[in-house]
């Protein structure tokens, strides 16, 4: 293909990223899900997985993990489509001012941007002390360690992520097409869910994708403003490791999020985006 | 005229809930308050001095900006030819290949950083440290690739050409043309990638031990047992050094194009 390269020379080029990732990504992996199937006297069983899924309390956190990224997804969409539309319209100079105000919460620490909700939805942080002075709360009411406040939280963990995708996706719907829906007589609306949405659809199966996926395995978010109270799988599976020292436990816990996250983007993979990965 | 004030609207909104807790992080900082309160009672600079006074935040804050600065330059070395045969070669099983070079990003970081642990660490005795670089070289790995691979793919490739018909050899030519040509994306590649490890949590949570920990995750364990405002002044300190990272690289590499 490449006249003045020798023919195998690709090889040679992606040796080392193959070598790299096989010894220290690959093995380790494999390594842990060799040793989910291991029986208590050695030997190949399901004893681990039987046990892990016959608890009720990871049922429970399982299907509320789920059930969280069930919540925070649509929302991220409902909230992401609008805003992503409305800053493919402006002008360049004041799309990349918003962009880089879409990017810096993507850049900052997760640890820092989570903490602000603390501040927010704590016993006196600004929901509360401004609900109590007006009369409307007698007492504080908990917001922090609920299922809202995670959702509260991943959402503006991933909301970027999926203005990102969506953005990058309808940049490459032409201004042509749209005025040509338009001036064939079809409504702003109707432009927009006939012309932009199917047009851009790749883009919002990646969006979903990454956020759903990402609400899933998500460990800052649910470890903050859930903690121990609100377990989801990834701070679940952290709980039984290092604080129960239940390493088998938490071993299958790991094979069943590779599972998931992997079922994820394979079935999703199916709406075949282009760009995915 | 009224749909597009509703997308105004919606667009603000969004803003507000993305950006707001910044500015409320920022305010708390300055807090009076031993407790975590808002609005502050009152104004004092006292967290940021304790911030700058607490030994484990300088340890791992180094600890972190090392890691980082290692696992980028790694991920780099092994990415860069990776991201070249991307853009210039065509073979049997790229699209596999490809999909395993992008797994790091996929697999939960939670999951890699268990698996080096019981892996590397209990079974082949590898130091900590050694295991958190892996880790984090791992998951920045797909990055790299992705970035250069951006920026080859705009690199006019007749010139690489022009070079090699010139008399110069495949690899001077790579590094007299085409490294120089593609020097933003590498720039933008090393900054998006050690971000990334510095903001890391997932895969170093498991990657701790005695004298081994990042930033991130001595965070989380001060914020187990104080309440005061000592992380959002942290934070505060984070985010402002993020902004400025984001805006002179926005204005001079336009990294936005990268993400």
């Amino acid at each position: 293909m490449n006249r003045f390269h020798f023919k195998n020379t690709f090889i040679l080029l992606l040796l080392p990223g193959i070598i790299f990732l096989i010894i220290f990504f690959l093995s380790p992996l494999i390594f842990v899900l060799m040793e989910s199937f291991k029986g208590a006297e050695g030997g190949i069983s399901f004893i681990r997985y039987r046990e892990v899924l016959s608890d009720p309390q990871f049922r429970f956190v399982f299907i509320r993990t789920l059930k969280m990224a069930l919540i925070v997804t649509p929302i991220a969409v409902l909230v992401g489509y609008p805003s992503a539309y409305f800053i493919t319209k402006l002008s360049s100079a004041k799309k990349s001012i918003l962009m880089s105000l879409v990017i810096l919460p993507l850049m900052t620490s997760p640890v820092a941007r989570t903490y602000a909700w603390i501040v927010i939805l704590g016993k006196y942080g600004i929901i509360n002390q401004s609900l109590t002075s007006l009369g409307i709360l007698r007492e504080p009411a908990r917001l922090m360690y609920t299922e809202g406040a995670i959702i509260v939280g991943l959402l503006q963990l991933f909301l970027p992520i999926m203005i990102l995708t969506l953005v990058s996706a309808m940049e490459n719907v032409q201004d042509e097409v749209e005025e040509a829906a338009l001036s064939l007589g079809s409504g702003k609306a109707g432009c927009f869910f006939r012309v932009i949405v199917p047009l851009s659809f790749d883009g919002l199966i990646l969006g979903v994708t990454l956020v759903f996926t990402g609400s899933i395995t998500a460990y800052v978010t649910p470890a903050i403003l859930g903690g121990a109270k609100v377990l989801t799988l990834s701070t679940l599976m952290r709980q039984e490791a290092l604080v129960l020292m239940n390493w088998e436990g938490a071993t299958v816990i790991a094979v069943i999020m590779i599972l998931t996250t992997l079922v994820l983007y394979n079935g999703l993979r199916l709406f075949k985006p282009r760009t995915l990965v | 005229m009224k749909r597009s004030k509703l997308l105004l609207f919606i667009t603000a909104v969004m803003f507000v809930f993305l950006l707001g807790p910044f500015l409320v992080i920022i305010i708390s900082s300055f807090s009076s308050n031993a407790v975590m309160r808002f609005p502050p009672e009152g104004f004092s600079l006292q967290w940021y001095r304790k911030v700058l006074n607490i030994e484990m935040f300088r340890t791992t804050f180094w600890m972190s900006l090392k890691t980082g600065l290692a696992a980028t330059l790694t991920a780099l070395v092994l990415g860069v030819p990776v991201a070249y045969t991307n853009v210039r070669y065509r073979y049997p099983g790229k699209n596999i290949l490809e999909l395993f070079f992008s797994s790091p990003a996929i697999v939960p970081g939670l999951v890699i950083g268990f698996s080096l642990l019981r892996f590397f660490i209990y079974v082949a005795r590898i130091p900590v440290l050694t295991g958190l670089y892996l880790g984090h070289t791992a998951i920045l790995f797909p990055y790299t690739v992705r970035v250069v691979s951006a920026s080859l793919r705009n690199f006019d490739r007749g010139i690489e050409e022009a070079a090699v018909s010139l008399g110069s050899s495949p690899l001077h030519a790579f590094f007299a043309v085409v490294l120089p040509n593609i020097q933003s994306g590498l720039v933008a590649a090393f900054i998006l990638a050690f971000i990334t490890s510095f903001n890391n949590v997932p895969v170093s949570l498991f990657l701790t031990g005695p004298g081994v920990a990042t930033l991130p995750i001595q965070m989380l364990v001060y914020m187990e047992y104080y309440f005061d405002p000592t992380i959002s002044a942290l934070s505060s300190i984070l985010i402002v050094l993020t902004v400025i990272i984001i805006q002179s690289t926005e204005k001079l590499l336009g990294i936005s194009k990268y993400m």
